[in-house]
């Protein structure tokens, strides 16, 4: 059976003793799409995050990519992840990162040589190739972290806040990157709390203390809500949560 | 298991420490310093003690011999000058006043006739004279007062067998089995070594793990289809390579500068400094999990440092540890490799010789490797 869906959950629980931070999460996420989880600190999008890379073993519910049941290692090979520390060899340059994660995924020299060289392109950081991390700013930390998780042309990409202290102009560039790879067949599930930024996703799915409390096209969103924007929306919702 | 994975680890480690040099320096100076440091600090040897003699013996002259004698005198005259730095006085009081001053760490009293009642008790072995030599100690220093009571003693064997009056019963311990002619130095390099690559791997691999957890790396590794096994076989191959860096190393100065003995295969001892090593990165592993910082890591260096340099057997031999605390020692790793090192260095013993070691450090090595890669398992929280 081909899957309609690159990702599902069923009422996908996680508590960390007595605090739930995932309240039975339902969730579909289309092939080729690109989804945002959004909503506050502590809403829960990590979590649903490392559950599905298999990081978090669920409390209750169950979780599926290309329908199968995670924690699966086959499918391992298939995803990439972007964890939102991070994450690099600070005394390792920006190519000896990109090319260890390349080995790990049983990627030949020449088609890591390929891919590094497309990955610095659109990270822009060509010229710090043979430089050590720690060299570099923060904002160019997070563009290698990100071409880190995608080195082995994975079908579905989790990126934890690609976009911090990135710079509007780098950020535009990311978006256009993204789009791209959605035309190649590609999955990117993202998680952001700038609302404005989630206008490009396909579809979002709005998390608050561990719940899902809206999913759809940014445009429902905001049309459902009487709203000009995801923030409002966002803040109309949670009043009605409140209320409820 | 992929051992591609695994090497890609071990390359990583190895290329980070290359633009890490405050780590290498630590990887190699550290044992260098320990070495040396330990080494002439503990040299064994008590040296430059101030003693106070009370020579109250008149001397004496035999029937037929013409000159009078003193065998206080030749006693005296038989302490080894390096131990002992003498000082005279004319009573006890005032002797033993000068050691409750600090001034000195023992009186030696020799008794009035004492040259006599020696030739009378030749004679006569019946005859009841006192014929010893008082020592008055300051026990606050063990080592110093055993120093001072093995010189003395020394000095009066020497002293009975010049005069012809050899004790009728001799000890001869100088055609030693093993480790013949050995120093403190011999005896202490194998186990500098073990101390050395079990202190260092414990606590880089700790460090470098909790780097791994709060850095992100570790999720991030864990979401590739690298295995926890692939990540702990990784390190192992780095740190086994390392270990045996640094024993040659220690071995090069020790032969080149302390001139130490080595009459063992130095591969079989290479062989179980590698298996420690292994043994102490899982340890390290292990520990990371239980810090969530490194400030939290930190407070295990004495917990790992401590039992080992007290209890290993590296400066005083476990026989020396009171028999209840004994199981101790046999429950840390590293007594085993010191043990086996210094077996196949000094009494040049085979694998048929330390196997005993050799399996008890399989046994860690299994038994810590297998809770390292279970600690690294994905999904754990």
């Amino acid at each position: 059976m081909k899957n309609l869906f690159a990702i599902e959950t069923k009422n996908l629980t996680k508590k960390f003793g007595a605090f739930t931070a995932l309240d039975s999460l339902n969730l579909k996420i289309e092939n080729s799409a690109i989804h945002g989880l959004l909503g506050p600190n502590g809403a829960g999008k990590t979590t649903a995050i490392k559950i599905l890379c298999g990081l978090l073993k669920p409390s209750g519910g169950e979780a599926y990519i290309f329908g199968k049941k995670v924690p699966d290692r086959s499918i391992l090979p298939v995803i990439g992840y972007m964890p939102q520390e991070t994450a690099l060899y600070m005394e390792l340059s920006v190519h000896h990162n990109l090319a260890l994660y390349g080995e790990l995924y049983g990627m030949s020299r020449s088609r890591i040589a390929e891919r590094e060289k497309e990955l610095l392109k659109f990270i822009a950081l060509e010229k710090w190739r043979d430089e050590p991390v720690s060299n570099l700013s923060g904002g160019m930390k997070h563009r290698v972290s990100l071409a880190c998780s995608m080195i082995h042309e994975p079908r579905l990409l989790f990126l934890d806040e690609p976009t911090v202290g990135v710079d509007p102009e780098l950020r535009a560039s990311f978006w256009e990157y993204f789009n791209e790879m959605k035309r190649k067949g590609i999955t990117i599930v993202l998680t952001t709390h700038y609302m404005d930024e989630a206008q490009h996703c396909d579809k979002i799915g709005l998390l608050r203390l561990g719940r899902l409390i809206a999913e759809g096209a940014p445009g429902e969103i905001t049309r459902q809500t009487n709203t000009t924007n995801l923030e409002d929306a966002f803040l109309a919702l949670s009043r009605q949560e409140v209320t409820a | 298991m992929n051992i591609r994975r695994a090497f890609s680890v071990t390359k990583r480690i190895f290329r980070g420490l290359r633009n890490d040099r405050r780590t290498v320096a630590l990887m190699f100076l550290a044992p260098i310093l320990a070495m040396c440091v330990f080494g002439v600090a503990f040299s064994g040897d008590v040296k430059d003690v101030h003693v106070v003699v009370v020579n109250q013996d008149e001397g004496y002259q035999p029937p037929g011999v013409p000159v009078k004698v003193s065998i206080a005198d030749m006693i005296i005259s038989n302490f080894d000058e390096d131990v002992l730095k003498v000082d005279y006085v004319d009573t006890k009081d005032e002797g033993v006043q000068r050691v409750e001053k600090g001034g000195a760490y023992g009186v030696i009293i020799f008794p009035q006739n004492f040259t006599r009642d020696i030739y009378s008790r030749i004679q006569n072995p019946s005859l009841s004279v006192s014929t010893t030599i008082e020592v008055r100690l300051d026990k606050s220093n063990v080592n110093v007062a055993n120093a001072i009571a093995k010189a003395v003693s020394d000095a009066v064997l020497k002293t009975m067998k010049d005069t012809g009056n050899a004790a009728p019963v001799t000890v001869n311990a100088d055609n030693a089995i093993y480790g013949k002619g050995a120093k403190f130095m011999d005896f202490f390099v194998p186990g500098i070594m073990a101390f050395v690559v079990f202190m260092l791997t414990t606590l880089l691999t700790l460090i470098s793990f909790v780097g791994e957890r709060t850095s992100g790396n570790l999720e991030r590794l864990q979401a590739t289809p690298l295995r926890a096994s692939e990540i702990v076989i990784g390190y192992a191959i780095t740190f086994s390579i390392i270990g045996m860096l640094q024993s040659i190393l220690l071995l090069v100065i020790g032969v080149a500068v302390f001139n130490i003995m080595i009459v063992g295969h130095i591969a079989l001892a290479f062989l179980v400094i590698a298996l420690l090593a292994v043994v102490s990165l899982s340890l390290g592993i292990l520990l990371s999990s239980l810090a969530k910082r490194e400030a939290q890591a930190i407070q295990f260096f004495p917990l790992i440092v401590l039992p080992t340099f007290l209890l290993a057997g590296i400066f005083w031999p476990v026989e020396a540890i009171p028999s209840w605390l004994r199981p101790l020692s046999y429950a840390i790793p590293p007594s085993y490799a010191v043990d086996a090192t210094r077996s196949v260095m000094l009494r040049g013993w085979g694998i048929g010789g330390i196997w005993i070691d050799i399996v008890a450090l399989l046994g860690f090595a299994v038994a810590f490797l297998s809770l390292a890669v279970w600690s690294l398992q994905r999904g754990r929280g």
